[in-house]
């Protein structure tokens, strides 16, 4: 057994987990978005879940450490939160808060975060910055506002997993990264079985269309750099 | 365990016999021998030219001579360079031999025994006639080692890379077990050139002692700092010293297979590399047991396809694997878990490129170059307000003052050094208190700068610190993965408030989250991408503040460099009336003519390119340039006569 | 164009990480990568479209558009942009009415931005149809797309008068 302390609490852990998790099982809540129970492999891509370990210079992506014996972490130290917020705050600066016409309201894990950390939602010391879309998620079956979208990268993940290979992917790069489907054709689409996407998405981007909106089915797949 | 015995050195020396009977033989002694840098940056400024001219001239006169097309000696400012070994003169090196020189050159040197002193950079050997080379400091400064031959081999060719002792090491290596060649590198300090300067030996005795069946050593050659190009020029001028560190890496950690990763960009290296490798397969130096041992070495190119993260190497390693080019959060180091999870060594062009000379004249050897810290020579590439911009290689230790203002010749037009940028992008911007700096890896980095790419931009009193900061986090925005939070959205904020800032629309409090923002990015990010990026931004707030805040404050560019802040006016005082000079040179026909047939710039119209202030004849001198721009005198155009 | 391809995927491994060297082998033949190309590709490799798509998009090097009969890049690099090279840029995109990453209606020019082409030394620096252009000054930029037009002018012509004599 190994044993790590956190914020002053002894925990014991097994292995070949991260040390997120095993704070997240314990009931220590430390922000993250990218780290997905169940998934090999977590990103690191939202930058949220530092923590202070004794002994390192600066704090860590916490989804990534192992845990091991004698462990000191702090989750709350104010370098940590400091980072915490400054992550959140630059999701939100790209983010369309319009939470009244949005199905993730109450059940949002940005309003969850903010609420934790003490960050408007809209907040003033960032302007809010318009992404290049170029490129719409043009499926069948659902929905997508990239506006909405965080880049967590789980419906990929759980797409991956659900079909062994992902039907959805990462388009373009850099800050006009967005999530699309490149496949339009419905009978290579396993989606109307599965669903996962829509499920996982923690920011409601993808959604089931509802039925009106199925008329734009053969439309021409669009181009991130069409005139 | 030892690979070489008597049969292998046997098979060795005959290779290197053969090779200097071809190298002799193609020599033609009594005529006169013409090597032309024909590497990207001599093709450039007008090689092709230059060779045509030499043949022409040499058909139409009846002289035989021979031409031969050697790469680049870094020497950027003189391109195209030519040097003539004519017999009964020592070999004289020529600077900016245009096609009409070349033509004179033939008439006069070959031909009449002339040579032309007015031509001349220097001789390359010591004579009663003409100065050389080496009475100037961009040569006596310098210490090659990874570039000593670069310029004067045909990189098409191995036999000459064999006749000057090539593959020598790889043979000693070959003599050694592969941990005395890991002791070698260890004993002799060789860091990492891709950037961080990461102990090589170090670096391959974890590969080495790595689980693993299928290990692979990649060599990066993805360099994308936009400013720096010295890996291009190795693999333009030098492939076979590249191929032969590669081997002995190769052999030292045990793997069978290496890749040699090349910008898609740099086509003319990819040429070179392929058919270097091509060469040195059928002298059984590579592939498949090589000189007959049991070693074997397959090496293949992959063209990266133009994203700057990629040279970050977990990134680089999704590419290679047919991914998107990602950074993957370390540990586990490619050491471990690299390419296809298999234990994978990457190194850059100029590591890879020391390992040979390392071999051959041993650690100790190595040593007494550079510091102790950081052993061995750095290669920059100086660019922007030199005299003498191009490749240098110097020995680590030597001062920034003494390498921009001795070697590279200081600032031209008499202006006055502001500051330099270290590093490329990831790099930091020194102001002239650094001029004692010695450039060593951790000097450089404790000063706020990093040895990066080795990409250096000399920067005079007309260049903006804010703009070039706008630029770099511009570059480094744009190439970013997109992965992470901080990189992804942070970056973009920082260009946005850099670009209101040179436009003139900076607000109170910029300053302040710029920097915090600046330091965010720095801690949080997933990847040195991200980790670096701020640096530009971070050391110039520190050193320019009042550059930064004249432009907030007052609108005005110190250096009037950001255009929307600064105006082009026309001195009616000195305007010459009638001289139209200026007229012509406007790209948008915005200078029009005014009382007594004198100038005047429309600024509506203005798109301040600055061509009228060139286009205005010295002796009148008439265009100005002032900051902030309402400050420029106002001429109201007349209404067009209608015609 | 698609049986071409096909053709060329016969002689390449169905391995993953062949994906890049065949989108280039691809654009190198056909200027650009289409969607249907992309489908071929990830048909024959075994992973989803979508996927083929994610990766190309990553990287500057691939074009989903046909580019211009004459390529214009104009270089951005450090050493370019010191000594104005976003003023070459400009130019050639108000003389051509385009902006970077465009291509003009006729489909003649397309002008893209690069970065560094390793001429530093010799900067601004653009490459117009694989040719570095040194030492690039507007007047330059003028000279450069007057060559074109005289050029096209004198093929017209020439065209003309090879039919006219028939
Ligand atoms: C954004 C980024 C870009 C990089 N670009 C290069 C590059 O162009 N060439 C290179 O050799 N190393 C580059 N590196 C460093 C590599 O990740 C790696 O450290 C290096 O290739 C190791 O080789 P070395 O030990 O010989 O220095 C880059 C790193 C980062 C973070
Ligand atoms: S669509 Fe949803 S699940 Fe997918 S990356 Fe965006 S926020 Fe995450
Ligand atoms: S720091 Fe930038 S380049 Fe690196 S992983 Fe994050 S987003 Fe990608
Ligand atoms: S949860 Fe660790 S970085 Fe996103
Ligand atoms: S910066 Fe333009 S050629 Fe290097």
């Amino acid at each position: 057994m190994i044993k790590v302390n956190v914020d002053g609490r002894a925990i014991e852990v097994g292995e070949g987990q991260s040390l997120l998790a095993v704070c997240l099982q314990q009931g220590i809540f430390i922000p993250h978005l990218c780290f997905l129970e169940g998934m090999p492999e977590s990103p690191a891509s939202c930058r949220l879940c530092f923590v202070d370990i004794q002994g390192e210079p600066a704090p860590v992506a916490s989804c990534k450490v192992p845990p091991w014996d004698g462990m000191v972490v702090r989750t709350d130290t104010e370098r940590v939160r400091r980072l915490q917020k400054s992550a959140l705050r630059l999701l939100l600066s790209v983010h369309h808060v319009d939470c009244r016409n949005c199905p993730s309201n109450k059940k949002c894990v940005l309003q969850d975060l903010a609420k934790f950390l003490g960050v408007p939602l809209k907040s003033k010391k960032l302007e809010h910055l318009q992404r290049e879309i170029g490129v719409e998620l043009d499926h069948p079956l659902f929905q997508f506002v990239p506006e909405r979208c965080v880049l967590c990268e789980k419906c990929i993940a759980v797409c991956r997993q659900h079909n062994d290979f992902s039907l959805l992917t990462f388009a373009k790069r850099g800050f006009n990264t967005v999530v699309t489907c490149f496949e339009k054709d419905p009978d290579r689409l396993p989606c109307s079985d599965c669903r996962a996407c829509v499920e996982i998405c923690p920011v409601s981007a993808i959604f089931l269309k509802n039925e009106a909106a199925e008329a734009c089915l053969d439309q021409p797949p669009p181009f991130p750099d069409s005139p | 365990m030892k690979q070489a015995n008597s049969d292998v050195l046997e098979r060795f020396r005959t290779l290197i016999r053969q090779a200097r009977q071809t190298v002799q033989e193609s020599k033609e002694p009594g005529k006169p021998h013409i090597y032309i840098g024909m590497a990207t940056c001599g093709l450039a400024a007008g090689a092709t030219e230059t060779k045509q001219a030499f043949e022409e001239t040499l058909a139409e006169r009846g002289i035989e001579a021979r031409i031969i097309p050697v790469g680049c000696i870094g020497h950027c400012y003189g391109e195209p360079l030519v040097v003539i070994e004519n017999p009964g003169f020592p070999a004289i090196c020529y600077h900016k031999v245009t096609a009409g020189k070349a033509g004179a050159l033939v008439r006069a040197f070959l031909e009449e025994g002339d040579p032309l002193f007015e031509y001349v950079l220097g001789a390359l050997e010591e004579n009663d006639l003409i100065p050389t080379v080496m009475d100037f400091p961009r040569f006596n400064l310098e210490r090659r080692v990874v570039m000593a031959d670069c310029g004067a081999l045909d990189p098409e060719n191995i036999d000459q890379y064999l006749a000057g002792g090539g593959y020598e090491s790889l043979l000693k290596a070959l003599e050694m077990t592969p941990e005395e060649v890991i002791q070698e590198i260890i004993d002799s300090g060789l860091r990492g050139r891709g950037g961080a300067g990461f102990p090589t030996g170090r670096k391959w005795q974890a590969a080495r002692s790595a689980d693993g069946s299928r290990k692979t050593v990649i060599c990066n050659a993805d360099e994308g700092d936009p400013g720096a190009y010295m890996d291009r020029t190795i693999l333009e001028s030098n492939p076979h010293q590249l191929l032969e560190g590669l081997a002995v890496c190769a052999y030292a950690v045990e793997a069978e297979n290496a890749v040699i990763y090349v910008r898609a960009e740099y086509p003319l290296a990819v040429k070179m590399i392929r058919r270097a490798i091509d060469q040195a397969g059928q002298a059984g130096l590579l592939g498949a047991h090589i000189l007959g041992t049991r070693f074997s070495l397959s090496v293949s190119v992959f063209e990266g396809s133009g994203a700057f993260v990629c040279g970050e190497e977990t990134a680089l390693i999704q590419s290679l694997e047919g991914k998107r080019g990602m950074p993957q959060h370390r540990p586990p180091y490619p050491v471990h878990k690299g390419l296809w999870q298999q234990p994978t060594v990457i190194n850059n062009v100029k590591t890879l490129s020391s390992v040979p000379t390392i071999v051959k004249k041993g650690a100790a050897w190595y040593r007494q170059i550079g510091t102790q810290s950081s052993p061995g020579t750095a290669i920059f590439s100086v660019v922007g307000k030199v005299v003498h911009p191009g490749l240098v290689e110097i020995p680590m230790g030597t001062t920034l003052g003494r390498l921009i203002f001795e070697i590279c010749g200081g600032i031209p037009n008499r202006k006055k050094f502001k500051a330099v940028q270290i590093g490329g992008p990831s790099g930091g911007c020194l102001p002239e208190s650094f001029m004692d700096t010695p450039v060593d890896f951790d000097s450089l980095t404790q000063a706020g700068a990093m040895m990066g790419s080795g990409g250096m931009v000399v920067m005079d009193e007309d260049s903006c610190l804010v703009n070039v900061a706008r630029f770099f986090i511009d570059f480094t925005q744009n190439e970013s993965c997109g992965k992470c939070t901080f990189c992804r959205i942070g970056t973009r904020h920082i260009l946005n408030i850099l670009e209101r800032i040179t436009k003139g629309e900076g607000k109170e409090g910029d300053l302040e989250t710029l920097r915090e923002l600046s330091q965010d990015i720095k801690t949080a990010s997933l990847c040195g991408l991200g980790k670096t990026a701020p640096n530009p931004i971070l050391t110039s707030l520190e050193y320019f503040r009042e550059e930064y805040q004249a432009h907030i404050r007052e609108k005005r560019c110190p250096a009037m460099m950001c255009r929307a802040l600064t105006a082009f006016y026309i001195d009616l005082d000195k305007c010459a009336r009638g001289c139209d000079a200026c007229v012509g040179s406007c790209p948008v026909d915005a200078i029009f003519t005014t009382k007594g047939r004198k100038k005047a710039i429309d600024q509506e119209l203005c798109v301040k390119c600055g061509e009228c202030m060139v286009a205005c004849p010295t002796e009148y001198d008439a265009v100005g340039k002032v900051s902030p721009s309402e400050l420029a005198p106002v001429i109201e155009r007349p209404q067009e006569k209608a015609s | 164009m698609l049986k071409d391809i096909d053709e060329m995927l016969l002689t390449s491994e169905k391995k993953r990480e062949n994906l890049i060297p065949i989108l280039q082998r691809i654009q190198q033949r056909h200027a650009y990568l289409s969607p249907d190309a992309m489908k071929l590709v990830a048909l024959h490799l075994g992973i989803s479209s979508s996927e083929v798509y994610g990766v190309a998009t990553f990287y500057n090097q691939f074009r989903f558009h046909p580019p211009g009969k004459h390529q214009i890049k104009v270089c951005l690099g450090t050493a370019c942009h010191v000594v104005g090279g976003d003023i070459i840029l400009e130019n050639f995109e108000r003389k051509l009415g385009i902006k970077d990453g465009e291509t003009t209606p006729d489909r003649e020019f397309s002008i893209e931005r690069v970065a560094c082409v390793g001429c530093c030394a010799l900067a601004p620096v653009a490459v117009v149809d694989d040719v570095v252009q040194a030492c690039m000054a507007p007047s330059k930029v003028e000279g450069i797309l007057l060559g074109f037009d005289i050029e096209r002018e004198r093929d017209e012509r020439e065209k003309q008068e090879s039919e006219a004599s028939q």
